[in-house]
């Protein structure tokens, strides 16, 4: 009897293991190009935003199992990326002296052409506090609501909305009035 | 054109890579972290079965990604507590609060703290008594040392619970509350250092 489950025992781990590793990689399809791209919008690089897709996901494999079923996958995927990006720009802001090359003030706001537009859209977020581009991404590009973006945040309901309120306004004046009214 | 059309065209110029291969990345650099947290893990809980603490004890290999503190800022576990930081039953807390966090906001952890009837003792760690901590604790590496402020080090209030099954609830009870970077519980014999960090 004995034999019999000590013997099985390790067949039954690796089945256990290959069905985990099979959710995570359809977990890891379905959410790679989304977090990429919300990456992208807070850091604008899309190299740094792939290897902080990479990240987020190696560090959800670590814990996969207790997180796995009963967690907002979505919503933890989130923040585990945003405390990386925070993380990043913690670091980045303590070791150098520039902060972040600023771009130049967006003259092609009123341009005309779609293309100078996106330009313009990730260098204004480049412009906003951390804080507020995670909210502006999470909530409008992302489309969470406010109490999913808050609890990804880990901040109040009431100071997600603040958040949100204050910097779509400093976004508008960045880009200008007809911005938003297209 | 509403900001959500914006946003999509902001994206469009993305490279793409395959999710297979950062699943399989993901997997095999992951499963690395995890084998050797389950080293630690034993030897954590071959340390705690001494001390007479094995109960309910959820070992570091489930503990969250530490994400949000660099490691090397955060003060370490004190002596006569779990190394790691637990999930659940944790006997001690530490509050760890954001760098920007307002007189009012952190006066609000205070009075809620002060009031709270899960909470036995609390004690406020300040920014520069952290860094006096800081500079003992890494006193053999001097330019590690300068390369640090009071600045970089994080404010906390340390607590020690009347009833460890209470962290879990006061630990989101707490996190929900403004000016909290985070919340690290640990298991700590009676005569550890409140907060159970140095």
């Amino acid at each position: 009897m004995t034999d019999t489950v000590t013997a099985s025992r390790p067949a039954e781990q690796q089945s256990t293991r290959t069905t985990r590793d099979r959710e995570f990689t359809a977990f890891v399809e379905s959410a790679a190009t989304r977090l990429r791209r919300s990456a992208y919008l807070m850091c604008r690089d899309w190299h740094l935003a792939q290897d902080l897709t990479q990240q987020t996901f190696t560090k959800m494999y670590v814990v996969w199992n207790r997180i796995r079923t009963g967690t907002n996958l979505d919503a933890y995927s989130r923040r585990v990326l945003m405390n990386l990006v925070f993380d990043q720009q913690k670091r980045r802001s303590g070791s150098e002296i520039v902060l972040a090359e600023m771009p130049d003030q967006p003259d092609g706001a009123d341009g005309g052409g779609a293309p100078d537009l996106h330009l313009t859209l990730v260098d204004a977020l480049a412009q906003l506090t951390v804080d507020d581009r995670a909210v502006l991404v999470l909530r409008h590009a992302e489309d969470h609501s406010v109490d999913t973006v808050a609890s990804i945040l880990g901040i109040s309901v009431s100071a997600a909305k603040m958040r949100d309120t204050r910097a779509l306004s400093r976004l508008r004046s960045l880009l200008g009035d007809d911005f938003l009214n297209h | 054109m509403d900001l959500r059309e914006h946003f999509e065209r902001a994206v469009d110029d993305d490279p793409g890579a395959d999710p297979a291969v950062m699943a399989h990345a993901a997997i095999a650099r992951g499963g690395q972290v995890r084998r050797r947290r389950r080293q630690v893990a034993g030897a954590a809980g071959g340390v705690l079965a001494v001390l007479g603490i094995v109960a309910g004890l959820n070992l570091p290999s489930q503990a969250e990604p530490a994400v949000t503190v660099a490691a090397a800022m955060r003060p370490p576990a004190a002596p006569s507590c779990s190394v790691d930081p637990v999930q659940r039953d944790a006997t001690d807390v530490a509050i760890f609060l954001k760098s920007d966090t307002s007189g009012p906001q952190q006066a609000a952890l205070a009075s809620a703290l002060g009031n709270d009837p899960r909470v036995g003792t609390v004690v406020f760690e300040s920014r520069s008594s952290a860094y006096e901590k800081f500079r003992r604790l890494w006193a053999d590496n001097p330019d590690f040392v300068d390369a640090v402020s009071p600045k970089d080090l994080p404010e906390s209030f340390r607590v020690r619970l009347v009833d460890a099954a209470q962290f879990t609830a006061l630990q989101s009870d707490y996190a929900a509350m403004d000016g909290v970077q985070d919340i690290v519980g640990r298991i700590c014999l009676v005569g550890a250092a409140i907060g159970g960090v140095q």
